[in-house]
C-alpha cells in the first residue's frame, strides 16, 4: 500500500508572548494509506486540529517530517494542493455571497472548471439551496457547503475535521453515505470526529490521539478486538447460583443488577450446558464486544466518573501503543 | 489573475466597503449641496462693485509698494505687493470661486479619501484573518506570500481606481457648479498643473494610507488593530510626545511628527520655526516621501514577513 499521508515524530509547542509553553504535538506519528477512509480521533485539546493544520501548511511544526501524497509537507503543498480537499474546523465564507458564488469563487482562485460547482453543490444537497446567501444558511447547511468546497478539486485526498458538526440525522447519514461513496470511487479520505459511532461506521482504519502522542493505530476491527476480553452477559433467574457455579469453573464472575458479567469465555455454548445441566435455563447470552467508544475512552483515560468531572488536560499521557496495524 | 479576479469580487461584496463608500458619496454629496446652497451667480451690480474694489486696492498696493521702496534698501523685497495682484473674484462675497476655493475642497476630499483607503484595506485584510477566510483561501492557494500580495495588490490598485473617479467627478462636479451658480475665477495651465499635482500627490497618500492600514491590521491579525496603531500614534506621539518636547525644550519637535511630512508632501514644502535657535527649517516632500518609505518598509515589510511563518488559527 502506498502512504498518501505519513507523519513521523511531529512535535508543535505553542508559547506564549509571557514565556508560556504548552506541548500540543509530542512525537506523533500517523500513517494514512491510499483508498483508506482513516477516522482521526482523540479528546478535546489532544492534537489533532493541530495535526491537521501542521499538515496542511496552517501551522509550523517544531521538529519532524510529514508527506502528503509522497511529496513533502509543507514545502511541496503548493504543488499537491489541487489534489487534496480539505476543511479545518467550521470554516467561515462569505454571509453576504450566495453558496453558488462562494464555490465559483474558490473554483476560480483554484483553477477549478466551473461546471464543477453544479456537480458539488448536487452531491452535497445544495442545489436547490445554491442561490441563497450563506448568512441564511443553517449550520449544517454550511458544513455541507464546507465539504463542496473541498470537494471542488476532484480531490485524491480529502481531509476532513469534523464534518458532521451541526448536521441533523439525516445530514449525518448522507455525509457517511457519500465519504463510502467517495472512498467506492477511489479517494482517500482522513476525517476526525467526536461522534464515534460514525466514525466506527465509516472508517475502516482509526488514530487515536492523546496529549499530543499516538496512543493506537490500526485496523477499526483490530483496534476493537485488542480490547475484546471476552465477555458475556448472562441472564438467569437464580444469579446467585449461576455465579457460583461459573466461579467454581474458573471463570471470572461479575454480578450486576439483574444479571451476570462472565469473562474469559471461550465457548458460549459451554455457559448454557453447565448452567442447564443444573436446571438454569438461560433467558439472555449476549457477547459484550467492545465499541469504539468504550475503548477510545479507555484509552486517553477521558471515561467519566461520577461527581468529578474529567479536565481537558487530564487525559492520558503514554508511549505510542500499535493495537494491530496491518502489515 | 484568476485570484485577483477573485480578490476584487470579495472587496466589492463586503458590506464594510459598500457602507464605506456610501458614506463616502454622502460626504462628498453635502459639501456639493452645501456650496449650491451658498453661492448665487453675481448681479451686474455686484460685478460694478467688485470692479471698483479692485481698482481700489490696486491703488493701495501700488502706494505701499512705493512706501516700502523708501523705507528698504532692495527694490525686489518690495515687489511682494505685486506679486498677487487684486482679482476680482476676490470681491464678489456669497459666490463659490471654482479657482480660490477648489484647493481646500480638494484636501478635503483626499483626507475623507485617505481616511475611507485606510478603514477598508485594514478590513479587507483584519476581517479575513478573524474570520478564518484566509485559512480557507492558504487550503486553495498554499503560497502565503502570493496570496497576501495580491490582497494588498487588489486593494490599493481598487482604492486608487475609486480615488482617481471620485477626484475627477469631485472637481467636475465644483466646477460644474462655478459655472451654473459661481464664477470659475482664472483658470490658466498654471492653475490646472496645480490642481492635477495637489490630485496626484493626495492619491500617493491615499495608497499610502492603505497600505499602512493593511499592514497593521495583518502584523495584529484584526482590523482593530490598524485602528489602535492610529489612534495610538496620535495620542501618544502627536499629543503625548509633543507635550514631552515642549516640558524639555527638545528642539524642532515637528520634524519628528508624520503630520509635519504629511503637510510636506501635500504643499511640496513646509517650513517650521525653532524658538530655540531663533531660525526657520524646512521640510520638503523629499523628506516626506523618504519618511513614507521607512514607515512602508516596517509595517508592510513586517506584516508580510510576520505573515510568512505564523501560524495561523
Amino acid at each position: 500500500m502506498t502512504a498518501v499521508i505519513q507523519i513521523e515524530g511531529l512535535r508543535k509547542t505553542f508559547r506564549t508572548m509571557r514565556g508560556g509553553a504548552r506541548v500540543a504535538l509530542n512525537g506523533f506519528d500517523m500513517t494514512v494509506e491510499a483508498g483508506q477512509v482513516h477516522g482521526f480521533l482523540g479528546p478535546n485539546g489532544s492534537g489533532k486540529t493541530t495535526t491537521l493544520r501542521t499538515l496542511l501548511g496552517l501551522v509550523r511544526a517544531d521538529g519532524g517530517h510529514m508527506s502528503i501524497l509522497g511529496q513533502p509537507a509543507p514545502g511541496a503543498l503548493p504543488e499537491v494542493a489541487p489534489r487534496v480537499g480539505a476543511i479545518v474546523e467550521s470554516p467561515q465564507f462569505f454571509g453576504n455571497f450566495t453558496g453558488r458564488r462562494t464555490l465559483r469563487l474558490l473554483a476560480r482562485a483554484g483553477g477549478v472548471p466551473a461546471e464543477r460547482v453544479e456537480a458539488v453543490l448536487t452531491q452535497v444537497g445544495l442545489r436547490h439551496r445554491g442561490d441563497e446567501r450563506v448568512k441564511a444558511y443553517s449550520l449544517g447547511m454550511k458544513q455541507r457547503l464546507a465539504v463542496a468546497s473541498a470537494l471542488l478539486k476532484q480531490p485524491e485526498l480529502l481531509i476532513l475535521d469534523e464534518p458532521a458538526n451541526g448536521l441533523d440525522p439525516a445530514g449525518i447519514r448522507e455525509m457517511r453515505d457519500l465519504m463510502r461513496e467517495l472512498s467506492a470511487a477511489g479517494i482517500t479520505v482522513l476525517v476526525s470526529s467526536h461522534i464515534l459511532g460514525e466514525i466506527q461506521l465509516i472508517c475502516d482504519h482509526v488514530t487515536i490521539i492523546s496529549r499530543g502522542q499516538r496512543v493506537a493505530t490500526g485496523p477499526v476491527s483490530a483496534v476493537l478486538s485488542g480490547f475484546d476480553k471476552g465477555e458475556y452477559r448472562v441472564r438467569v433467574t437464580d444469579l446467585a447460583r449461576a455465579a457460583e457455579v461459573l466461579a467454581n469453573a474458573g471463570l471470572p464472575v461479575r454480578k450486576e443488577e439483574d444479571h451476570l458479567v462472565v469473562a474469559d469465555v471461550g465457548d458460549s455454548a459451554w455457559i448454557t450446558e453447565q448452567l442447564g445441566q443444573r436446571g438454569m435455563w438461560v433467558s439472555e447470552l449476549t457477547p459484550l464486544t467492545p465499541d469504539l467508544e468504550s475503548v477510545f475512552l479507555q484509552l486517553t483515560g477521558t471515561m467519566p466518573e461520577p461527581g468529578a468531572p474529567k479536565q481537558v488536560d487530564e487525559a492520558v499521557k503514554s508511549g505510542p501503543i500499535d493495537l494491530g496495524e496491518q502489515p | 489573475m484568476n485570484l485577483v479576479l477573485a480578490e476584487l469580487s470579495r472587496l466589492a461584496a463586503r458590506r464594510f466597503v459598500q457602507l464605506m463608500a456610501v458614506l463616502l458619496i454622502a460626504a462628498f454629496g453635502v459639501t456639493v449641496a452645501t456650496t449650491v446652497a451658498g453661492s448665487h451667480r453675481p448681479t451686474t451690480a455686484e460685478w460694478d462693485q467688485a470692479e471698483q474694489e479692485v481698482q481700489l486696492a490696486e491703488v493701495r498696493l501700488e502706494q505701499l509698494r512705493r512706501e516700502c521702496e523708501q523705507r528698504e534698501v532692495s527694490a525686489t523685497f518690495c515687489d511682494a505687493y505685486l506679486e498677487r495682484q487684486p482679482r476680482i473674484e476676490d470681491y464678489l462675497f456669497g459666490v463659490f470661486v471654482f479657482s480660490q476655493e477648489i484647493d481646500e475642497l480638494t484636501y478635503f476630499m483626499i483626507a475623507f479619501l485617505a481616511l475611507f483607503a485606510f478603514l477598508v484595506a485594514a478590513s479587507f485584510v483584519g476581517a479575513e484573518l478573524t474570520s478564518g477566510g484566509m485559512t480557507n483561501l492558504l487550503l486553495w492557494r498554499p503560497q502565503r506570500l502570493t496570496v497576501l500580495g495580491t490582497k494588498l495588490g487588489t486593494v490599493l490598485a481598487a482604492v486608487l481606481a475609486l480615488s482617481v473617479v471620485a477626484s475627477v467627478l469631485y472637481i467636475g462636479a465644483f466646477y460644474a457648479i462655478s459655472e451654473v451658480t459661481g464664477v470659475p475665477g482664472a483658470l490658466d495651465g498654471e492653475f490646472w498643473a496645480d490642481i492635477a499635482l495637489t490630485v496626484a500627490r493626495g492619491l500617493g497618500l491615499v495608497l499610502f494610507a492603505a497600505a499602512v492600514g493593511f499592514g497593521a491590521a495583518t502584523i495584529g491579525r484584526h482590523t482593530a488593530a490598524a485602528l489602535g496603531l492610529i489612534a495610538t500614534y496620535s495620542i501618544v506621539w502627536e499629543i503625548g510626545a509633543r507635550i514631552v518636547f515642549e516640558v524639555v525644550e527638545a528642539g524642532r519637535p515637528d520634524q519628528y511628527m508624520l503630520s509635519s511630512y504629511i503637510g510636506a508632501w501635500m504643499d511640496g514644502d513646509v517650513s517650521f520655526y525653532d524658538r530655540y535657535v531663533n531660525d526657520q527649517y524646512e521640510l520638503t516632500w523629499v523628506h516626506a516621501a523618504a519618511v513614507f518609505a521607512i514607515t512602508l518598509a516596517v509595517i508592510v515589510g513586517g506584516a508580510f514577513a510576520t505573515f510568512r511563518h505564523r501560524d495561523l488559527a
